[in-house]
């Protein structure tokens, strides 16, 4: 790694920025569901997955410019998953063992939407072409457009989310009910309308990452699940439930990865991420950003 | 007018009874006490009148409205604002956010301010403490944050669970005092305390509750003078 010139490093460690932040996208998601509802979601990597196909009808069967098919997208995106929490884990809140039971619902819900889009889209990959084609030469280094672009669409959804959660009433209403639902329910919050809205946006975020990603991996009705993963590694690393902490977490398992398999083979991806995350989790169980437990 | 009354009210945990039978009438801006020992069921009540909890059977009534079949966050707009055992300020909010959480369901930024200024008069240590994390302050700040958040809401019930509990003799007469003040303004108030005496000097009636029962009931200097209640809850 050290005996890699000084530019290709710092490309190198852009790349790995540029992969983090969809990282940070889906990660977001599953820590925004965990904070405010206090479960897991594994239909999360299908949110992703519908994102990536919704995008490629847009574009192809369409003819839609991405400009328009990736808000199109995700705003589909959005409503599935209003849909899925309204149908699948709204009933399950607060019964006896909901914890378990919202979780096992969720994972049916994913078995259901990998097979529904194998059935209609079929197993043949599909891929959509870059947004923007061409390099830029920056000190030595050089930079894809696409991949700027993606990294520019993160920072920019970050700032949204950030604003969403700090300015807004909903953002208000969102941190009450994660902080205290009881709490949030005697002001007035009904927590039951901010966990469907909170899923939609999960959702949504996810379908974003899959929009940008759509053009560097291919999108398949598994593509789901190791993206799920990795994003759970980045909420674990980054502390259940914290916002900066998936921001953060996702940078670092994407910089830590991409020079990893610079470094040694891309067969090692998941075993450095892994090593990764165990060593924080050694001397902060809580994860980065998190709240020991008292 | 904004009169509470319970009757017949019995609520579960799961399986477990937790309150049986409970009659209880507050008056328009009366301070009515409940008192009891630990796990009497004294909570139980104030989270079924603000919707935490429901009634499995009887009736509850506020200002002729049918709370049983109202939304829990709906309560509040009604009037009804209920400061929780252990103050559950939101922790990672600052001061001032937790006081206009406390104004959330009226969704009025305007009056939200004008309501601001009047719990900073009324507690000019939270004006110190705007911007500070609601979780890093004393028990006494927590107390009077809570009280605030409630105030916020423009309750004609208050709800007070305990606002004693771990504060120090000094403090706790300063919350008692606010706790008045606001009564002197018409709010009407139910107040939860294991601390008898406290209650019973503070409320015009009481209410005495043993496993989920109330076993008496009458004026505050009634009980005081209630040999029983002397004995058992007040260690005379």
């Amino acid at each position: 790694m050290f005996s890699m010139p000084l530019p290709l490093f710092a490309e190198q460690i852009i790349n790995g920025i540029v992969l983090g932040s969809m990282y940070a996208l889906v990660a977001s998601g599953l820590t925004l569901i965990w904070g405010t509802m206090r479960m897991l979601n594994f239909a999360h990597g299908e949110f992703y997955m519908l994102g990536g196909y919704f995008f490629f009808l847009l574009i192809s069967s369409l003819g839609l410019p991405p400009a328009l098919a990736v808000p199109l997208a995700i705003s589909l995106v959005f409503l599935i998953g209003l849909a899925v929490q309204r149908l699948a884990v709204h009933p399950l809140l607060g019964r006896p063992q909901w914890e378990f039971s919202t979780l096992v619902a969720t994972l049916g819900v994913s078995i259901f939407l990998q097979n529904a889009a194998l059935h209609i889209w079929g197993e043949r990959f599909k891929t959509v072409p870059y947004f923007i084609n061409g390099t830029i030469d920056i000190v030595g280094m050089r930079l894809s457009y696409q991949r700027l672009l993606i990294l520019a669409v993160a920072v920019v959804a970050m700032l949204a989310m950030w604003y969403l959660l700090r300015r807004t009433r909903f953002g208000m209403a969102l941190r009450a009910t994660a902080m205290d639902r009881d709490a949030a329910m005697l002001y007035g919050v009904n927590v039951y309308r901010v966990f469907t809205i909170t899923f939609g946006i999960a959702a949504a975020l996810a379908g974003l990452a899959a929009t940008m990603l759509a053009s560097i991996n291919s999108i398949s009705p598994w593509m789901g699940a190791p993206l799920m993963l990795k994003g759970f590694v980045v909420v674990v690393l980054g502390g259940l439930g914290s916002f900066p902490g998936a921001i953060v977490g996702g940078i670092i398992i994407g910089i830590v990865e991409t020079l990893g398999v610079i470094t040694w083979s891309s067969q090692w991806r998941e075993v450095i991420s892994f090593t990764v995350l165990i060593l924080i989790l050694w001397f902060r169980p809580w994860g980065l950003f998190g709240v020991k437990e008292s | 007018m904004s009169r509470l009354e319970l009757s017949r009210v019995s609520a579960f945990y799961g399986d477990a009874q937790a309150l049986f039978d409970i009659d209880l009438v507050v008056e328009p801006g009366e301070i009515v006490a409940i008192i009891g020992s630990n796990g009497a069921g004294k909570t139980t009540v104030l989270r079924t009148i603000s919707g935490l909890v429901r009634p499995r059977e009887g009736s509850l009534q506020y200002d002729g409205r049918d709370l049983a079949s109202t939304h829990p966050w709906s309560v509040v707009s009604h009037g009804i604002a209920h400061v929780p055992e252990g103050r559950r300020l939101f922790r990672d909010m600052s001061v001032q956010e937790n006081l206009m959480m406390g104004a959330y369901h009226r969704n009025n930024a305007a009056d939200g301010k004008v309501d601001l200024d009047r719990v900073y008069t009324l507690f000019p240590r939270l004006a110190e403490r705007r911007d500070q994390l609601a979780g890093t302050m004393s028990g006494g700040e927590q107390q009077m944050a809570a009280i605030g958040r409630a105030l916020m809401a423009r309750p004609r019930l208050l709800l007070l669970d305990e606002p004693s509990l771990g504060l120090a003799p000094k403090i706790i007469e300063t919350v008692f005092k606010t706790i008045r003040e606001i009564n002197s303004e018409g709010v009407g108030i139910v107040l939860v305390e294991q601390s008898a005496q406290l209650a019973l000097e503070t409320a015009q009636r009481a209410y005495l509750m043993e496993n989920g029962r109330i076993v008496k009931t009458g004026s505050a200097s009634d009980l005081m003078n209630d040999d029983a209640v002397r004995e058992a809850y007040l260690g005379l």
